[in-house]
């Protein structure tokens, strides 16, 4: 074999290395995205175990307030049984919407605030609302990693060939993006 | 006296700077704008608002370090292999020159040298974490007496989509953290207790994203990779100003390379006494680099800059001292346990950028 064989070896087996380097990274992506996914399903399935237990120590205390603990027992009842993503989505939005509200109406209670059990309840929800959005936060940024693995090249030849696909972004709700309304009269 | 005709001010922050130059010299702000145009300052202007791109360019600015650190340990490696060829007299048949020709040996020796701080860096990423944990005196946190400090860890994790580190408390008053892993799966993070008193729990989530963004920026493996190739580096330099100093007399009784012998061992003086001094300052400047890029994915991961910048502040006001650490672990931490923290000017031989630049960086983040 003369010199210009060896050349042409080592080219093939540099596209070779390069197109399994390029699959693998996209699949790495891939898997990143969906594990991140069911990141936000464990800390949603952790807010609705905590929420029935803040709202039974809290009960005896506000009892004016009724009606806001009312609203949020039912939000989290029909964001437990919500089926589908999309509908998870719009439920989980309300459920927050009605919390912050319970968080600042909470606010008015001392006697509340000092006790222990009820603190260690609020930091261990606030706790998992900040989780809850640290993994949108989390799958955003994989599925921008996805889709620029996607769309740039060269490796968005290799994710034609082989049917990758875009993720989609969590979108925030536009009930949630509202900012609340606040009366000072 | 200066004349003030000589300064401008800086129109973002106040300070004054002198009239020809570029940049402001306190924020770093854009002092002459028809410069803005162009497509290098335009490039600098991004980088300092935007925190992907700052943590992209300093992970370029890491990787030319470590190049210029492995070609100083591969030059020492060529050189003292060359030298022991010249000196043994095995000169190839076909050089042309006695002294300057390819020197296998020299080549041998550098690929041995790269090969030795390889292998040593593999055995002490084995080991180093449970020695510093020791050496600092943390003690694991407790679930329920620190359950905030266990939440704001776990948040952080989920944020960088890593496995929660184990969580550590030094019990000093001083304010600091720290921490250490060799890989992101199996890291640690330690706080001091005074650190978890005075800071609120935004601040903390700051200082804790900070700590894991040495993480997943892999910064630990960075500073012991680095750290041992400067200690070879410094091993060889003391070693051949030792022969340079009582191995002369052993090379007397050969006659044939007494000339050019002599032209080598100087160039081998020079290169051991500049090597290790250029070494060091790579060393803290990586160490400095990797400082900032941490506090910019901490920004990354929480989306609250002045989280970051009210914690440095506060650390900034900090006159506790920490007894614990000594010249081994200051780097790991998140302020530098041995400096004046109020210090203005970056000195070349500091683990750790001064707090007013850091804050002012975060500044422009924002």
């Amino acid at each position: 074999m003369d010199i210009g064989d060896w050349i042409a070896i080592g080219i093939i087996l540099f596209v070779i290395i390069t197109i399994v380097g390029m699959y693998n990274g996209l699949v790495n992506l891939r898997n990143q995205v969906k594990n991140a996914w069911r990141q936000i399903d464990v800390q949603l399935k952790r807010r609705h175990d905590l929420i029935p237990n803040l709202v039974e120590v809290t009960k005896d205390y506000m009892e004016y307030e009724q009606e806001t603990l009312e609203k949020v027992i039912q939000a989290r009842n029909s964001a437990v049984s919500a089926n589908g993503p999309e509908q998870a989505i719009a439920a989980e939005g309300i459920l927050s919407g009605a919390l912050g509200k319970m968080f600042a109406l909470m606010e008015n209670y001392p006697d509340l605030k000092a006790n222990e059990n009820v603190n260690n309840l609020m930091e261990e929800l606030s706790s998992t609302e900040n989780k809850i959005a640290f993994a949108r936060q989390f799958y955003n940024d994989s599925v921008m990693g996805l889709n620029n693995g996607v769309e740039t090249f060269p490796s968005n030849i290799i994710a034609n060939l082989f049917g990758f696909k875009q993720g989609t972004y969590f979108e925030v709700a536009e009930t949630e993006k509202a900012a609340p309304a606040v009366n000072l009269r | 006296m200066q004349s003030g005709s000589k300064q401008v001010e800086c129109p973002e922050c106040g300070a004054s700077n002198r009239i020809h130059s570029k940049n402001c010299r306190l924020c770093g702000n854009l002092l002459q704008q028809e410069l803005a145009k162009k497509p290098r300052v335009q490039q600098q202007i991004l980088r300092r608002t935007d925190f992907m791109a700052a943590s992209r360019a300093n992970q370029k600015y890491t990787r030319y370090l470590v190049t210029i650190l492995l070609l100083i340990a591969a030059g020492f490696g060529y050189l003292a292999g060359w030298t022991m060829q010249v000196s043994a007299g095995a000169i190839p048949a076909e050089a042309n020159d006695p002294l300057f020709f390819v020197s296998h040996w020299g080549l041998i020796a550098a690929a041995a040298l790269l090969a030795i701080s390889m292998i040593w860096t593999l055995i002490s990423f084995k080991r180093a974490d449970r020695i510093i944990m020791k050496m600092t005196g943390a003690t694991l946190a407790d679930h329920s007496r620190d359950a905030q400090l266990h939440n704001v860890v776990e948040e952080m994790a989920i944020a960088a989509g890593v496995p929660k580190p184990t969580v550590y408390i030094i019990e000093t008053d001083a304010m600091n953290a720290f921490a250490t892993g060799m890989r992101p799966e199996r890291a640690s993070i330690g706080i001091t207790r005074g650190l978890l008193n005075k800071l609120n729990r935004d601040e903390l989530q700051a200082v804790v994203g900070h700590e894991m963004g040495h993480i997943v920026n892999w910064d630990i493996r960075y500073a012991t990779a680095i750290s041992i190739l400067v200690g070879l580096i410094l091993l060889m330099s003391d070693g051949v100003l030792r022969t340079g100093r009582y191995g002369r007399m052993g090379n007397r009784g050969s006659s044939r390379n007494s000339n050019g012998g002599g032209i080598l061992v100087i160039i081998m003086i020079i290169f051991a006494i500049v090597a290790p001094i250029i070494a060091r300052l790579v060393q803290m400047a990586v160490s400095r680099q990797r400082e900032f890029l941490a506090d910019a994915s901490s920004v990354r991961l929480t989306r609250n800059p002045q989280g970051m910048i009210s914690a440095l502040e506060k650390l900034s006001h900090e006159t506790v001292k920490f007894e614990n650490a000594n010249r081994a672990t200051q780097h790991l931490f998140i302020v530098n346990p041995f400096r004046n923290f109020s210090e203005n000017v970056s000195s070349l031989m500091a683990t750790h950028p001064p707090l007013n630049r850091r804050i002012q960086r975060l500044r422009n983040l924002g």
